[in-house]
């Protein structure tokens, strides 16, 4: 899996303030609202190629795609949310962003095995010891945050490896949630690491 | 076999990409969208279905279809389920309303009525996902004419776009 989010020369001041003060109106309640019906659809098709994978060890490519979609759209309103990118994300799965980008490659075959071992055992294997680390990252990421936050006010630049700090967090719980969700058999690295 | 005259030719399995068949497979199994869900609403697997015959109706004839005949199939037996949920519902609220053996027939009937439309949705699922044709009993024949037959397109006598007078 590949995630980037580009990391700007200059950052703007006002785009900071709008998002920091009407940010929950203009943008995360639009797109949570939209979001939320989507997400029930995604659930459905998770559902369904669970079931899919089993019988046949494919995931329904077009299920695939779509899920991908619903995870591009994420990580380009969490990118805003955390000030890590500039300007409005796009709505809808379809929508386009120049500035954030996922790209996952869609698996032929996957273990039945695995899919099974992930059901029944996944919360113990890989939710625990994932979101233990990721929890005391997540608490670093939002002091970090808030450094950055100022940083940006006075100087207009995020500083770079708060943002690749931040970058790598994303990443990491990214390719948690895409092992998860059995879109891939390869177990998720404990770094955000491109 | 010989084709139908006045209609498209059916498609091959050998024909059929794996992702035609993968979203062919994909209508049956919307009848599984409320326990995706975690509602025991009957209706939920209907939306689901129009929603997937929505996406899929641009796709090929195969895809189109298969989705198209699962979704038909859906509507009876949503019916059905959605006036048994009433009923149970209506006995549950109501004091005046007690379970009876009409509404134990009933519900017994539709017990049946659902296993056999899973088993039949399974084997359709898997029909599809291996690029064969499926027809179900009335639904089927009303899909293949949907979908197969060959249409006239209105001839236009009048244009309806003109360039502008000058």
């Amino acid at each position: 899996m590949k995630l980037t989010i580009t990391h700007q020369e200059s950052y703007s001041r006002g785009e900071l303030l709008l998002r920091s003060f009407f940010g929950f109106i203009y943008m995360i309640f639009p797109h949570a609202f939209i979001m939320l019906f989507c997400n029930i659809w995604s659930a459905i098709l998770a559902f369904i190629s669970w079931w899919a994978i089993l019988f046949t060890g494919r995931y329904p490519q077009s299920f695939f795609e779509y899920q991908v979609k619903i995870i591009r759209w994420s990580v380009r309103l969490t990118a805003r949310m955390r000030n890590l990118v500039d300007g409005y994300p796009a709505f809808m799965p379809a929508g386009s962003d120049d500035r954030t980008n996922v790209e996952v490659a869609y698996p032929e075959n996957l273990s039945r095995g695995v899919l099974l071992l992930r059901a029944f055992f996944g919360g113990i294997y890989v939710i625990l010891p994932h979101a233990f680390i990721l929890f005391f990252r997540s608490i670093w990421g939002a002091i970090l945050s808030f450094i950055a936050w100022w940083a940006v006010l006075f100087t207009g630049r995020y500083p770079e490896s708060m943002h690749r700090f931040q970058v790598e967090t994303i990443r990491w719980g990214a390719r948690v949630n895409l092992y998860m969700s059995n879109m891939t058999d390869t177990y998720p690295a404990f770094n955000g690491r491109e | 076999m010989e084709e139908k005259q006045g209609y498209h030719p059916v498609p091959q399995p050998e024909e059929l990409t794996n992702k035609e068949k993968d979203d062919a497979m994909g209508g049956y199994l919307m009848m599984f969208a409320a326990l995706a869900v975690g509602l025991p609403l009957p209706i939920i697997n209907l939306i689901a279905s129009i929603i997937y015959y929505n996406i899929n109706k641009k796709n090929s004839r195969f895809v189109r279809f298969h989705t198209y005949q699962a979704m038909l199939s859906q509507l009876p037996l949503t019916v059905l389920n959605a006036v048994c949920v009433g009923w149970a519902l209506r006995i549950l609220v109501s004091d005046e309303w007690h379970p009876n053996a009409i509404f134990a027939g009933y519900a017994l009937m539709l017990l049946v009525a659902n296993i056999v439309y899973i088993v039949f949705g399974i084997i359709s699922a898997v029909k599809a996902s291996k690029g064969r044709m499926y027809y179900y009993w009335i639904f089927g024949p009303i899909a293949y004419e949907r979908v197969f037959a060959i249409k006239d397109e209105p001839v236009r006598e009048q244009p309806v776009n003109m360039p502008p007078r000058i």
